[in-house]
């Protein structure tokens, strides 16, 4: 009986894991995250979504009502993110600066099916737990 | 009934703002689940999420998130709770502008009442089959930094929020589904607690 528990609880496992992209590494790919940004004045809490288009990782983050926070894209031969747009509150050039700088670093951890990244300089920490795909669509 | 749908259908545009008030004004309370959907156009793709939502006159609302993830949003007269899996936290609404708007937003498109909001909308309303829907476009700057415009579908039989679409500056939108909706039963204090 024991055995026949840990056979369904070994299996329930691995269909958990395949239905949790942890980086969409391959074309066409895609992946959902749980969001979660803190800094020492508050947080910022939302879904983002990863989408490999043709090598290029296409992302956007949004708030837990739908509002879109960033657009962006990341090369991952090149290292290098690109913001399409900001939302206006947090559209100022510090702001982006540190967005490139922090969401290439974290992209890099989630590729090592890291989720989270810590900006220690600045004092803020990425959290970006993955959602399972199947339940979303 | 299809005289009522018929009568109803030739409301002009104030009488439909009084029908839509009147029913806001006998709305006590209401409680239903919600389907969310977020078009992404940049990724061209939809996220669906699913929750329930308690309203309760006049200031009281329980936004809640229940699939894909957790996330709740109580509002209590000035004070909001945000519950996520990480932590708690409670506002209050008269020191954190977003927060207020993000409030009065969700309530007033939620009861309705917003097509009376002069102010912060400028609306237009069209009638089709057996609904009446109203195209809000924001005219105060922190509004339009956020939303293109807001569409509501009412139900005309009862003069009720059924549909909620919020379109973005970028061109994304979120479409909120209002299912099983109940009015004016009684829903436990418990539901509104910030604590």
């Amino acid at each position: 009986m024991l055995r026949y528990f840990l056979c369904i609880n070994l299996l329930m496992y691995v269909i958990t894991a395949h239905a949790q992209v942890t980086f969409p590494s391959n074309e066409g790919e895609r992946a959902r995250y749980s969001a979660y940004i803190e800094m020492s004045r508050g947080y910022v809490s939302g879904v983002c979504i990863l989408v490999n288009d043709e090598g290029i990782i296409k992302g956007c983050i949004f708030n837990e009502f739908g509002i879109t926070a960033l657009d962006f894209s990341y090369d991952p031969r090149r290292q290098k993110i690109h913001l399409y747009s900001v939302i206006t509150m947090m559209d100022k050039w510090y702001i982006r600066r540190v967005l490139k700088k922090d969401l290439a670093q974290l992209m890099r951890c989630l590729q090592r099916s890291e989720t989270s990244y810590q900006n220690v300089r600045r004092n803020i920490s990425y959290l970006f737990t993955p959602i399972a795909d199947e339940v979303t669509q | 009934m299809s005289i009522v749908s018929i009568s109803a259908q030739t409301l002009n545009d104030a009488q439909i703002r009084q029908r839509v008030n009147q029913a806001a004004a006998a709305m006590k309370t209401m409680q239903c689940d919600f389907v969310q959907t977020k078009h992404l156009k940049m990724l061209n793709d939809d996220i669906v999420a699913h929750g329930k939502m308690y309203y309760q006159q006049s200031s009281k609302l329980r936004w809640e998130y229940t699939i894909p993830y957790a996330y709740v949003f109580v509002l209590n007269g000035d004070k909001v709770l945000l519950k996520n899996k990480q932590r708690n936290d409670v506002i209050d609404v008269n020191q954190n502008k977003m927060f207020r708007e993000i409030a009065r937003v969700m309530m007033s498109s939620v009861v309705g009442n917003c097509l009376l909001d002069d102010k912060t909308f400028k609306t237009t309303i069209a009638t089709t089959n057996g609904e009446w829907i109203a195209t809000l476009v924001p005219q105060r700057k922190d509004m339009r930094q956020m939303f293109q415009k807001i569409v509501l579908h009412f139900n005309q039989q009862r003069a009720v929020v059924n549909c909620v679409e919020m379109v973005e500056k970028s061109g994304d939108k979120t479409v909120i589904n209002l299912k099983n909706i109940r009015t004016n039963e009684t829903i436990n204090a418990a539901i509104f607690s910030v604590h």
